[in-house]
């Protein structure tokens, strides 16, 4: 059987999914196949930290690296996480080029691009081995996608072409370092360097691009029968917020580029108002330590916080013999979230307008709305897509569920929905027939 | 000879060949590790209930324990079953367990506590007693 994989780099995690290439004519979701990246044993096995540490000798990945840079609370050197805001960039060839800041790489050795070819040597070696461990993967034909935001450049063609030469480079860097790209100990600093020396101009491999966007249409609309062909899609990961809208046109969906909005507040930004508020309601700790302590507490557990108080509205913690207790309201009324939560609906407002100005022209009168990602469940995020917007004016907009129907099939058992919205994208991008794809090799087809 | 032991603290990484096993068992894996977490926070909670100086202490326990075993279910995929303890609904034997069994099968009946499904399979039954039809007027 021939099957698709797709690569979702978020920033917080990389994930990966594949699904069997003819799987939009004949779904069968007990066929679609999320990856199990992450084999360190710790955290979720499907979802691999996007995080790459130059640590004094050797350069860690994933779990390793977040775990070596979390472990002195004084020190200024970080890992570096950013890369899908680093691959989103106008500019990416110049981007890549940059160095990398010093407290990412106090050797100065490395350039951004050095960095994300190494962890894409990991991410792809955890996908080999991933593959290998799956007898119905394991010497398949697979094709290769990954899935990035839409390019808000004009230069979407040569920023693919970047893109699929990291990741040959980075196939040749996995070969090349062996066994130590997937070890928790990483792999030796000049090890790297020569490596990566070794390695540049490594032939692109035949990948394809889907849009994010373009995905979550994909796994909202298999199977039905009256697949959405107006959607707005509202896309909260870690690093940004992206919205999207989508038009079908001649039986191909295309992004609407006019209503396409990203807002660099995100999950991280959320976490940071959370955290704030809750140590305004400790209100005992006064000195920077204190406060530093406490940070890194509700830090550590932070997604499982954020989880609690956007399913029941209200949220705990146990630090220092005080209960601080959150709730939604107390976010709400927040003078940084407020000002986000107005950007957020003056994005949403400017897509609806868009794709109620396609939707109208194409003789439509509904639309869809659908949120992705791991700030799919937050209230103020569904809330947006659930109620009617101010400009909607004739069209009627319909939200989709954030986890679609078939993800709760029987044969999951129930595990597949709680982590769905996290891997959406990468089982979309798998789902999406040819027809969806952005771009093949280093040809936009946008 | 005795069994080799069993690593200690941390949950042993997953076996690379976990798909070999079935998807659905490897997405169980995966949010069992994370349901462990909750769960044992869940057992430190218990513990302050218990041991409670206060009505006070102990509400804020019970809160966190709440919120524990809460975040356990969610990550194992857990869904509410039937109406919420008050409501009325019509009777159905795969969903609703009787607290006294009635000799004839009620129409309807009062949900007293909710009952836990996860992907279409019932793991507890609602449970709930027969609703008596009022004689006629």
């Amino acid at each position: 059987m021939s099957w698709t994989l797709c690569v979702d780099f978020g920033t917080a995690f990389s994930k990966a999914a594949a699904a069997p290439r003819d799987a939009w004519a004949r779904f069968n979701p007990e066929r679609v196949r999320p990856l199990m990246l992450n084999q360190q044993g710790e955290g979720n096995p499907f979802l691999l930290d996007s995080a790459v540490f130059v640590d004094d000798d050797r350069i860690l990945f994933g779990r390793a690296a977040l775990a070596r840079a979390g472990s002195d609370p004084n020190s200024r050197r970080a890992a570096l996480r950013s890369f899908k805001t680093l691959l989103s960039v106008g500019d990416l060839e110049r981007a890549l080029n940059t160095s990398a800041p010093v407290s990412i790489d106090p050797h100065r050795m490395f350039s951004m691009r050095d960095l994300i070819a190494l962890y894409l040597s990991h991410l792809t070696a955890c996908i080999a081995r991933a593959i290998g461990a799956d007898p119905e993967l394991s010497g398949a034909d697979l094709a290769m996608r990954y899935a990035a935001p839409a390019w808000r450049s004009s230069d979407g063609a040569n920023a693919h072409a970047n893109i699929t030469r990291l990741f040959g480079e980075a196939a040749a860097l996995r070969l090349h370092l062996g066994a130590d790209v997937l070890s928790p100990g990483g792999v030796d600093l000049q090890a790297a360097r020569a490596g990566l020396e070794a390695t540049r101009g490594a032939g692109a491999p035949e990948m394809g691009l889907i849009f994010e966007a373009t995905a979550a249409a994909a796994y909202s609309s298999i199977g039905l029968e009256n697949a959405a062909s107006h959607l707005i899609v509202v896309d909260m990961g870690a690093g940004t917020t992206d919205i999207a809208a989508l038009a079908a046109t001649g039986g191909r969906l295309g992004e609407i580029s006019e209503a396409r909005v990203t807002l660099k507040q995100a999950g991280d930004f959320i976490d940071g108002v959370i955290a704030n508020i809750a140590l305004d309601a400790h209100g005992k700790l006064k000195t920077a330590a204190q406060q530093a302590e406490f940070w890194r507490v509700i830090m550590a557990d932070m997604r499982g916080f954020k989880e609690t108080l956007f399913a029941t509205g209200r949220a705990a913690l146990r630090f220092d013999k005080r209960i601080v207790k959150v709730a939604v309201k107390d976010l709400e009324r927040d003078k940084d979230f407020r000002l986000f939560a107005g950007a957020l609906t003056g994005a949403y407002e400017r897509g609806i307008g868009a794709l109620r100005d396609r939707a109208l022209a194409d003789g439509r009168r509904e639309v869809e709305a659908i949120a992705v990602g791991g700030g799919a469940a937050a209230p103020f995020i569904k809330a947006l897509v659930q109620r009617k917007p101010r400009n909607a004016g004739k069209i009627k907009v319909i939200a989709r569920p954030a986890t679609p129907a078939w993800a709760h099939a029987p044969a999951f058992n129930g595990n597949l929905a709680p982590v769905f919205p996290q891997l959406a994208i990468a089982i979309g991008g798998a789902l999406a027939p040819e027809s969806m794809i952005a771009a093949r090799g280093g040809v936009s087809q946008a | 000879m005795s069994a080799p032991k069993k690593p200690k603290g941390k949950r042993a990484a997953p076996k690379s060949a976990a798909h070999a096993v079935s998807l659905p068992e490897a997405l169980g894996e995966a949010a069992w590790i994370e349901a462990d977490r909750a769960l044992a926070l869940a057992m430190a909670e218990l513990e302050e209930v218990e041991a409670a100086s206060n009505q006070v202490r102990r509400a804020e326990a019970l809160m966190l324990l709440r919120q524990a075993l809460a975040r356990a279910a969610r990550v194992r995929g857990f869904q509410r079953l039937c109406g919420e303890p008050g409501s009325v609904e019509p009777y159905d034997p795969r969903r609703h367990e009787l607290i006294s069994a009635p000799a004839r099968a009620p129409a309807q009946v009062l949900i007293l506590a909710q009952g836990v499904a996860r992907g279409g399979e019932i793991l507890v039954k609602a449970r709930a007693k027969a609703v008596r039809k009022r004689a006629a007027s």
